[in-house]
């Protein structure tokens, strides 16, 4: 339902750019500010009957809505090898923390368990099926994403806890801060389509041509509630 | 009379009167039963409705209630939920077998619980209300990519509700399919208002039942004709409840719940109901007739003995009086009724009066004798007093051998008349001076027998004709009119002969002067054993000084 009312909420801003800031003379950047517009709950059916089960919100560390969007360009023919690096998503308070993980093809996430009780890591995305099986507090799985998409992974002892993971073949995203404000540096000069994602909205897009030695700015305005 | 060739009439009549009474109070109460019974039945059939209504709408939410726990225990199934959502993240992305693989899981999950779940079909909504997968007995009609039109109940629980598929209605129970408080679909636990329904909402509220959407009866347990007539009486209206008359029976029918457009009916048949109770009475009221008409036999019979014992014993009284020619001894009083009684005083007075006025006409018979008697010894000067005389000697003679009253009496108007055959002899002969000849001496013997013709005109002188008849018989058999000896001479013509021949001695006649007593005595003496019995003279003896004192006036001449 969120979804289909978030067609409607598309806003793409495309402003000039504004400043340079410090980089690589070889390339320009792409800044500029995410904002969050409107409420965009639909109208669900109400669920009395088995209220999630779930620690209780105190336990949860409140989570910025910002930090579940991601900004990244489309159709960036990236050369060279590939950053990879080791991320972590933690699985406590029966939740997958971050709930959005944002990562370059070939890294491997581990999935420590900070839970008294028992988790589960799998998932049935295209990008990456697979299944960690059941592993208690203190021990950790990992896994290699080779393949670039979006994966979706669950517990399958929590129903309620999900968290994606976006597997891009280039390092130019970011998240942007709490305020909304992003850059993404050290962008080869060209003509780009600039994506804000957010798992419910899915992809918000702008273009943008970036040019070296300059900063391209542009503003994204998502959907979505800020839960804040 | 209580028993008999012939029935008695009285018992008849009494038995008739019962019967009828009895009879018409069993027709009464039938009446009165039928009425109440029918008035009690419809009373029942509503209360009943109303209970069920009742019983009904507590099952149907606990089986609500259920129905949106299975509901929501499946859409807690994290395969489900991950396969859904991975879904709907890929769907735009993917193609072919993936895809595939995605759906056949959801499929797979929700084939995995249908089985275990009490509903026709299980089906998986995404957001847009698109049917992605369905399972179950009815799973069919729920087919992939149809849109779900989903009406919530307005009332209460907003996950009851009605949905229509190919033109079907369905019994829904909806719940969201979510993740992290974020709704990603709907699951529908669907049952199929059909027929099977009905008859398990028959089961449940244990009435007949009919289930109307939108104006059109869906399903019922109702026949064909009266489903008919149901569905055009409450398409329009949607009554809460009321009465009809479908398909010639009376029913009572109540609304058991209503779901959006569709309403759950349970309907009781007023008839049918009071067929049973109507059964039930009836058996009863033939027992009661059976144990009233056995009583009102006993009872008659009884009140007829009552009525007819005394008349029977007063009739037996009456039939041995007549017997008996006693009027003058009093039938006792029964006592058992103071009409039975009164009758038989009445009886009684009215036998004292006969008997009165009997008497009164034998003493007038008896005055009329004897002064006849009296006319005969008056015809002759020397025979005066002789009847009289010779009754007042025979009676002594009676009394001294020790005779009855009632003996005594028949002596003594006997001996009075034992000459009134005389009255038939002329005066030239009997009051002939001379010696008679044998011609006249002949026609003097004939006096006995005329005596005797003359009284047999009396009834009540029927026992004194042997004396007239008889009072010239001897011992000897040498008397008249029949000759007869001895024994065969009864007692009192004995008596009345002796006294006579006495009187006759010591009486004057015209051609001989009065003879002493003691003359007399001996001349009798003389004959007795031949002429006269001899106790009777030697009774004579003995009784004549009595007479002679007592009846001097009487025997003056003597």
């Amino acid at each position: 339902m969120r979804r289909t009312l978030a067609t409607a909420g598309l806003l793409v801003a495309l402003t000039v750019p504004a400043a340079l800031r410090g980089q690589s003379p070889d390339t320009g950047s792409v800044a500029g500010k995410v904002t969050l517009t409107t409420k965009i709950r639909g109208a669900a059916l109400p669920s009395t009957a088995y209220p999630t089960r779930a620690v209780g919100p105190s336990d949860a560390k409140p989570s910025p809505e910002m930090k579940n969007v991601v900004v990244y360009l489309n159709d960036v023919a990236f050369r060279g090898a590939l950053p990879v690096r080791r991320a972590e998503l933690r699985q406590e308070h029966e939740a997958f923390v971050p709930h959005v993980l944002t990562i370059t093809r070939g890294s491997t996430v581990d999935f420590p368990n900070d839970d008294p009780i028992f988790h589960n890591v799998f998932s049935l995305s295209s990008a990456a099926t697979f299944d960690l099986r059941r592993y208690p507090q203190g021990e950790s799985r990992s896994f290699t994403f080779a393949k670039a998409g979006i994966v979706k992974v669950y517990c399958h002892i929590h129903s309620h806890m999900s968290a994606t993971i976006l597997v891009l073949d280039h390092p130019y995203f970011t998240v942007p801060g709490n305020d909304g404000l992003f850059e993404i540096p050290n962008v080869p000069p060209g003509k780009y389509t600039i994506v804000g994602w957010h798992e419910r909205v899915g992809e918000r897009t702008g273009t943008i041509t970036v040019e070296r030695g300059k900063a391209t700015t542009i503003n994204l305005s998502l959907p979505v509630e800020d839960s804040k | 009379m209580t028993a008999g060739r012939r029935p008695p009439r009285l018992l008849m009549k009494t038995l008739a009167v019962t019967f009828a009474t009895v009879i018409a109070l069993l027709v009464v109460v039938f009446v009165v039963v039928m009425l109440t019974v029918r008035r009690q039945v419809r009373e029942a059939v509503t209360a009943n409705l109303a209970s069920s209504q009742r019983m009904f709408a507590a099952l149907e939410t606990r089986r609500q209630r259920e129905l949106v726990a299975q509901a929501a225990t499946v859409a807690e199934s994290p395969t489900l939920k991950a396969a859904l959502d991975t879904y709907q993240a890929e769907v735009r992305t993917i193609s072919g077998a993936k895809k595939t693989q995605l759906l056949t899981t959801i499929d797979d999950e929700l084939k995995k619980v249908a089985a275990r779940i009490d509903s026709d079909a299980l089906v998986v909504v995404d957001m847009r209300q698109t049917i992605l997968a369905s399972a179950g007995r009815l799973g069919n009609r729920w087919p992939v990519g149809r849109t779900v039109a989903f009406t919530a109940n307005a009332e209460g629980n907003t996950f009851d509700g009605i949905a229509r598929m190919g033109g079907e209605p369905f019994r829904t129970v909806a719940v969201p399919l979510e993740i992290e408080g974020t709704t990603i679909g709907t699951l529908y636990l669907a049952t199929s208002l059909d027929q099977n329904y009905a008859e398990e909402l028959q089961r449940l509220a244990g009435t007949r039942t009919a289930i109307v959407s939108d104006g059109l009866l869906v399903a019922s347990t109702l026949s064909a004709e009266a489903a008919r007539q149901f569905e055009s009486l409450v398409a329009v209206a949607k009554p809460v409840d009321g009465t009809a008359t479908l398909d010639g029976e009376s029913h009572a029918f109540r609304r058991l719940v209503a779901v959006g457009d569709t309403v759950f009916y349970a309907l009781g048949s007023i008839d049918e109901t009071s067929r049973s109770a109507t059964r039930e009475a009836m058996s009863n009221l033939a027992l009661i007739a059976v144990g009233a008409i056995a009583l009102a036999l006993i009872g008659s019979l009884w009140l007829a003995r009552l009525l007819t014992g005394p008349i029977g014993r007063l009739s037996s009284s009456l039939a041995a009086m007549a017997a008996s020619h006693d009027v003058t001894t009093p039938i006792a009083a029964t006592g058992s009724s103071e009409e039975i009684d009164a009758l038989t005083r009445t009886f009684n007075n009215l036998m004292a009066s006969v008997a009165a006025a009997e008497a009164q006409t034998e003493a007038a018979y008896t005055g009329a004798i004897r002064a006849l008697a009296t006319a005969l010894d008056a015809r002759d000067p020397y025979t005066a007093g002789h009847s009289e005389r010779v009754s007042v000697l025979s009676v002594a003679i009676g009394r001294t051998l020790a005779l009855a009253d009632d003996d005594l009496e028949v002596l003594r108007l006997g001996a009075l008349l034992h000459d009134i055959g005389k009255i038939g002899v002329p005066d030239q002969v009997l009051m002939k001076p001379d010696r008679l000849t044998d011609a006249e001496y002949a026609i003097i013997k004939t006096h006995p027998v005329l005596g005797a013709r003359i009284l047999k005109s009396v009834p009540f002188l029927l026992r004194h004709i042997p004396i007239v008849e008889l009072h010239h018989e001897r011992p000897d058999g040498r008397g008249y009119p029949n000759g007869l000896r001895g024994d065969d001479i009864p007692l009192a013509a004995r008596i009345v002969h002796v006294a006579d021949a006495y009187d006759a001695m010591t009486s004057a006649r015209a051609y001989r002067n009065a003879r002493p007593s003691g003359d007399a005595l001996r001349e009798l003496w003389r004959c007795a054993g031949t002429e006269f019995h001899a106790e009777i003279v030697g009774a004579l003896a003995n009784a004549l000084p009595g007479v002679t004192s007592d009846t001097g006036h009487v025997l003056a001449h003597a």
